[in-house]
């Protein structure tokens, strides 16, 4: 236990330290750009970045991921943000916490492996659409200067890692332009002129909306929503940083503990989140192994905006939008031109309907759930094809049976026989078949009645070690069948 | 004669030509370590596409391996996860490594032209001696 503890916390605590500082200030911009997507309050974004980060390294499953606000969590709330107000975003996010705990402890993270990787790309690219396009009218029609400091900020983005990576260029960014701002001044939009920066801790308040059932059916399908489309992204967050790190992790503990961060930020004014690619790659890039840069990276950027919250209002927005297009550049996946070439059809077919449905519904939750459903009909469609080659000489009719034998695949099982044999030895080889369901065996009994109605004697052979044993609970045959 | 190099390699042309060089400086008893470094970036891309990241990269290495075995030259390859630049100088600097033989520039082009590549840096901050391939 302290072993464990030792290791996840104390490990290396200078360079996680610095990760984490690193990756508080690469949030900082995300966290007021996806409140401005909610249309909420920087600082509900804000206290949501420093609440979740802070409570998911204590209580997640995988060490150096990072959890904030996010843009998948902030696109799914604008409509209940827009209708209600944002004390129900507080109240949706309290539930989405309740609900991510419960499917925690249900163990859903197992289920993660039944979301295909074709429905994975989808989420990632219709992500990366929806954020960019919200970025668009932060850009266009406003002003000249708007497209200057947006493009001076793509140029610092693209042209200064090149050089220089001892800082984040989105920081640089930043602090360069923000202060040609402040002296030069310019025709742009700030983040002050979309809401106000208070220079406080977070505190604990009950969300003001009536408790009645009227309210848990605004609220509900906002929360499972989010619950669902937190979890995904979570999971497979973990998934990469698993990957990059080269170790494994509990996604149940993971589940639960983001349950957790949510339930609490939504008690303290804060919008529901959840685990965030880009960063999570920032910090583990930036050498971060433990939870401390988790922690850390919260506990700066609350430090940062208690200390700076009067630079924070007068940074442009045309930075932020900027900063965003490469976030969302990075995001999409683009490797999904090639994916669609090669991969079969079906799968590059549940990509593309993916990506179509969350940008028809503006829900990523729906998206998923039908890039699922899909994917799991194609692969019963594929998979429910049984053949059949017979072999037919003057006194012998062998049938060979071919593939998986259960409720979809008995019509074409059946379909492909010939009944018209009379007075013959049939035998009905299955060496190469296997039978799931008492389907499977109810079609094996009609098969071998028929045959006998027209006085052929029937084999049934080579049935392998499970198929057996279903046929031998759940079948009218007998022993002179199964040879 | 070296008994121990280390080849830092991503597969390029250049890192080919790298490996080509190793050969007119080794004898029988040495042995050339291959060091790959897995970007932390593609991690993305092996969970989304499935795919096993050491066996691609293996094979962007099989032009060189393929040099080694024709030439019975003793090697063993090692993957790293990092920041090429830093990984290679660590690994460099971990003590086993009589001299380090890398490319000037490796498959980023654009970086290179720049400046600010892997070579540059390795050559500053290895502690060992540093050949770059040109």
């Amino acid at each position: 236990m302290i072993e464990k503890f030792k290791r996840e916390w104390l490990t290396a605590p200078g360079t996680n330290i610095m990760a984490g500082i690193v990756v508080a200030l690469a949030l900082i911009p995300e966290a007021i750009a996806f409140s401005i997507i909610a249309g909420v309050d920087p600082m509900v974004g804000l206290y949501a970045s420093f609440l979740i980060a802070v409570i998911i390294s204590i209580v997640g499953g995988r060490p150096a991921m990072i959890s904030a606000a996010t843009g998948a969590v902030a696109l799914l709330v604008v409509p209940l943000v827009r209708e209600y107000g944002v004390e129900y975003l507080f109240a949706a996010t309290i539930l989405m916490g309740i609900i991510q705990i419960i499917l925690g402890i249900l163990k859903v993270g197992k289920l993660l492996k039944f979301i295909p990787n074709s429905v994975m790309i989808g989420f990632v690219n219709a992500l990366a659409i929806m954020i960019f396009m919200a970025q668009l009218q932060h850009i266009f029609g406003i002003s000249f200067d708007t497209y200057i400091y947006v493009a001076v900020t793509l140029i610092i983005l693209y042209l200064l890692p090149k050089f220089f990576t001892k800082l984040p260029a989105p920081l640089i960014a930043i602090v360069v332009l923000t202060a040609c701002y402040i002296f030069l001044g310019a025709e742009v939009r700030t983040v002050g002129d979309l809401g106000a920066i208070e220079k406080s801790l977070p505190s604990f308040i009950i969300p003001d909306v009536p408790f009645t059932l009227e309210t848990l059916k605004i609220i509900f399908p906002f929360s499972l929503s989010m619950a669902i489309v937190g979890l995904v992204e979570s999971l497979l967050t973990a998934r990469i940083v698993d990957n990059a790190t080269d170790t494994y992790s509990s996604k149940n503990k993971e589940s639960r503990g983001q349950g957790i961060a949510n339930f609490i930020t939504g008690l303290f004014g804060g919008m529901g989140g959840c685990a965030m690619i880009g960063q999570s790659v920032i910090n583990v890039k930036s050498g971060a192994t433990t939870r401390l840069s988790t922690f850390t990276a919260g506990f700066v950027l609350m430090l940062m905006i208690i200390v700076l919250g009067d630079f924070v209002v007068q940074i442009p927005m045309p930075i932020l939008a900027g900063i965003m297009i490469v976030v969302t550049i990075s995001t999409f996946d683009w490797k999904t031109f090639r994916y669609m070439q090669k991969a079969p059809r079906t799968d590059a077919f549940v990509m593309l309907i993916t990506v179509a449905i969350i940008l028809v519904t503006n829900n990523l939750a729906v998206g998923v759930v039908a890039g699922v459903f899909f994917s799991a009909i194609f692969f019963a469609t594929k998979i429910s094809k049984v053949k059949v080659i017979s072999e037919l000489t003057e006194t012998h009719y062998v049938f060979h049976f071919e593939g998986q034998v259960f409720f979809a695949s008995i019509d074409t099982m059946i379909e492909q026989l010939d009944f018209k044999p009379y007075d013959k030895d049939i035998l009905l080889d299955f060496s190469k078949a296997h039978l799931w369901d008492d389907s499977a065996v109810n079609a094996i009994d009609t098969m071998v009645r028929k045959f006998e109605d027209k006085g052929n004697t029937v084999y049934v052979d080579q049935l392998n070690a499970d198929s057996r044993k279903i046929v031998k609970e759940l079948s009218q045959l007998n022993e002179q069948h199964l040879t | 004669m070296y008994k121990s190099v280390l080849l830092a390699a991503d597969g390029s042309d250049n890192s080919y030509r790298a490996a080509e060089e190793t050969l007119n400086f080794i004898s029988k008893d040495t042995t050339v370590t291959i060091l790959n470094v897995i970007q932390i970036e593609k991690s993305k891309d092996a969970v989304l596409h499935g795919g096993d990241m050491i066996h691609e990269q293996k094979d962007k290495l099989s032009g060189i391996i393929d040099l080694y075995e024709s030439n019975n030259v003793r090697h063993n390859v090692i993957f790293e996860r990092g920041i090429p630049d830093e990984t290679v100088v660590k690994v460099s600097n971990s003590g086993d490594y009589d001299v380090i033989v890398l490319g000037n520039r490796g498959l980023n082009s654009l970086q290179g032209m720049m400046m600010g590549s892997v070579s540059h840096k390795v050559a500053k901050r290895a502690g060992i001696p540093v050949m770059i391939v040109k």
